[in-house]
């Protein structure tokens, strides 16, 4: 995936989210990028690891860094100690007539951020780490509500529980969107160019 | 065999006059790995455009230890707790804390252990996949280092995360550990980048890096981010501190804008490159840890003024551009205002000019600069706590610097000159058209 499909993912991910009354900072493009890659398939070229609030990408936070110098995003600062909201920049119309983001990625992105628009950091941050734990071969499947809040110590093991189940839901719901990587066919996204 | 003391050792230092360290940490000094520093320029072949940046990777790797040290004193201080973070942090004259001071020492001084030749200028040379961090944690956990860290009663592991941090870690770090990574490296003010912009400045004879970072130090706390019940330790200042932070931050902006992007310097990191893959076997450096620890600058500027005289020799170009400064000149730099017209000015310049020159002939140099870290907390004068963002009416408009130059072989630089006015001429005409 190149740099500019990249910022055409991010670009949608950030305004669809916000459509569906998420907050749209950066953990909600983080978390969603994340689900969008581990639990769809659609690859989007982030490396992730566990970090303060859940699963993470440095590079993902580089490029948004990247995407606001070039005005493709703004950042609407919110008072201490919520981060900044994430919108259109004036840049994006343009950047948006010559980079389209593939059709497989849009059904993807419509599909998370329905499923993730109403979820806050918390619910967010359980949810991508339920994923990131699942996706752990050594962590037994009944053991994975302890190893999450082993991760997570603020997070109590009733919560943890429901982040599985919640997880499991939106599995299921992109299986019958045919959107699961196992249902659909897997993506080797070229440059959109 | 007697016991030797464990005395208190200082060396002269051209940035904070005097690093202190103890007898039993000089153990790491005077290891082969950081011996090795010695012989790796901070700055690449920046010495050949400012001829005073001659410094080398290990009164760096000091420096940051004494940053580090200082700040994880003040923020650690009983006097400056935030009542919320009270909590989290291992208090002063507890086992922990000296465990966790001593571990945040080493990791500082080892944070760089794993650098190339001449520093970042020949990362791209390394396996796909593969960074200088992933070769610092490698050193760190070597059976080399561990009789050391035996010595010294601390973890290679502690040392390693400490050093390389989240991003580079292969394991999920605790709040304690992220605060005390973020001390040496972290974006808005960690040591590793107070004592570059104060060092790199200070070598090269520019004044653009300076900031007060004693007044930062000194103001730098640890505050709690509050979200959803959860309280997360984050390195952050008091409110009277907000100026030096901000004065770091620009400084940082302009040593890009001067230094670091200077045309000249990308230009010979450039032919550094094409030596480099030229010279090694494979054409990329070797992770193997025994090879690493061979190599340093000094070797490499050994071959390439060996290459440089025989046209036979593998990277003989390239070695020669260097030696003989008959390096590729800049005939362009793409601005934020051409952009503005076409955001692919520079791709659209570079393929004119390849198509006339050859593709071997030109060169195009982009770079966006990374890990601004200007959003951080700030104590206010009344106890509350705002972002730096909020509060600091220029962090805000601290620009994101991107560089794009285009650069030609100087046989045909003065040709290429005239189709840069052509292409010019063209893109204003397009503006007219965009109007």
């Amino acid at each position: 995936m190149t740099p500019k499909d990249q910022c055409a993912v991010l670009l949608d991910l950030a305004v669809e989210l916000r459509k569906y009354g998420s907050w749209g900072g950066e953990t909600h493009v983080q978390k969603a990028t994340y689900l969008l890659q581990e639990l769809l398939g659609l690859p989007t070229g982030f490396n992730f690891v566990l970090y303060k609030h859940g699963p993470f990408s440095f590079d993902l936070r580089e490029l948004l860094e990247q995407m606001e110098a070039g005005r493709l995003i703004e950042l609407e600062e919110q008072p201490y100690p919520y981060g900044p909201k994430i919108a259109e920049g004036s840049a994006a119309p343009r950047f948006r007539a010559s980079t389209k983001t593939p059709p497989l990625f849009q059904q993807g992105i419509a599909f998370v951020s329905r499923e993730l628009g109403s979820a806050g950091v918390a619910e967010l941050e359980r949810i991508a780490t339920a994923l990131f734990v699942s996706q752990d071969r050594e962590v037994a499947p009944d053991e994975r509500d302890r190893k999450l809040v082993q991760l997570k110590p603020h997070v109590q093991l009733q919560e943890a529980k429901e982040a599985f189940a919640r997880l499991e839901e939106i599995r299921n719901a992109a299986s019958l969107a045919g959107l699961s990587p196992c249902a659909g066919t897997s993506v080797e996204l070229t440059s959109s160019l | 065999m007697p016991v030797e003391a464990n005395l208190l050792h200082e060396i002269r230092d051209a940035i904070h006059t005097f690093v202190r360290l103890e007898t039993c940490e000089r153990a790491v000094v005077n290891s082969r790995p950081y011996q090795r520093l010695r012989y790796i320029h901070q700055l690449a072949m920046t010495y050949l455009v400012y001829p005073g940046a001659s410094h080398s990777r290990f009164e760096h790797c000091l420096g940051v230890m004494e940053l580090a040290s200082r700040i994880f004193d003040v923020v650690t201080d009983q006097r400056n707790l935030h009542a919320d973070v009270r909590g989290c942090i291992h208090l002063p004259e507890t086992l922990e804390h000296t465990y966790w001071r001593r571990t945040l020492r080493m990791a500082a001084l080892c944070h760089d252990l794993g650098h190339l030749p001449f520093s970042h200028a020949a990362e791209d040379t390394l396996p796909d996949g593969c960074t200088h961090e992933d070769l610092s944690l490698e050193i760190i956990r070597s059976p080399e280092m561990a009789r050391i860290w035996q010595d010294l009663k601390i973890s290679a592991e502690d040392i390693g995360k400490l050093a390389v941090g989240s991003k580079h870690y292969p394991k999920p770090l605790t709040d304690w550990e992220t605060l005390l990574s973020e001390i040496i490296i972290g974006d808005a003010f960690g040591a590793d980048r107070m004592d570059y912009l104060l060092r790199d400045s200070h070598h090269a004879g520019v004044s653009y890096g300076h900031f007060e970072h004693h007044r930062l130090i000194d103001t730098m706390r640890i505050l709690p981010q509050k979200e959803n019940g959860q309280i997360l330790p984050t390195l952050g200042i008091e409110q009277g501190g907000l100026q030096s932070a901000e004065s770091l931050l620009w400084a940082r902006y302009f040593m890009y804008t001067q230094l670091y992007f200077h045309p000249v310097r990308r230009i010979y990191d450039f032919h550094l490159k094409q030596f480099l893959r030229e010279w090694l076997p494979s054409g990329k450096f070797s992770v193997d840890l025994g090879d690493h620890l061979m190599l340093t600058d000094t070797e490499v500027i050994s071959a390439m003024r060996l290459a440089a005289n025989d046209e036979a020799a593998p990277g003989h170009s390239p070695a020669r551009r260097i030696m003989q400064r008959e390096h590729f000149k800049r005939i362009a730099e793409i601005t934020d205002a051409d952009r503005e017209i076409d955001p692919d000015a520079a791709e659209t310049l570079s393929s004119q000019l390849k198509g006339k020159f050859g593709e071997k002939a030109v060169f195009t140099d982009r770079y966006t600069q990374k890990g601004k870290g200007i959003r951080f907390p700030v104590l206010t004068r009344d106890g509350g706590i705002e972002w730096s963002t909020v509060l600091s009416s220029t962090l805000k408009r601290v620009p994101t610097f991107t560089v794009e130059y285009v650069f030609v072989d100087p046989l045909h630089s003065e040709q290429a000159k005239l189709y840069v006015r052509e292409f010019r001429t063209a893109l204003h005409a397009k503006q007219g058209e965009q109007q």
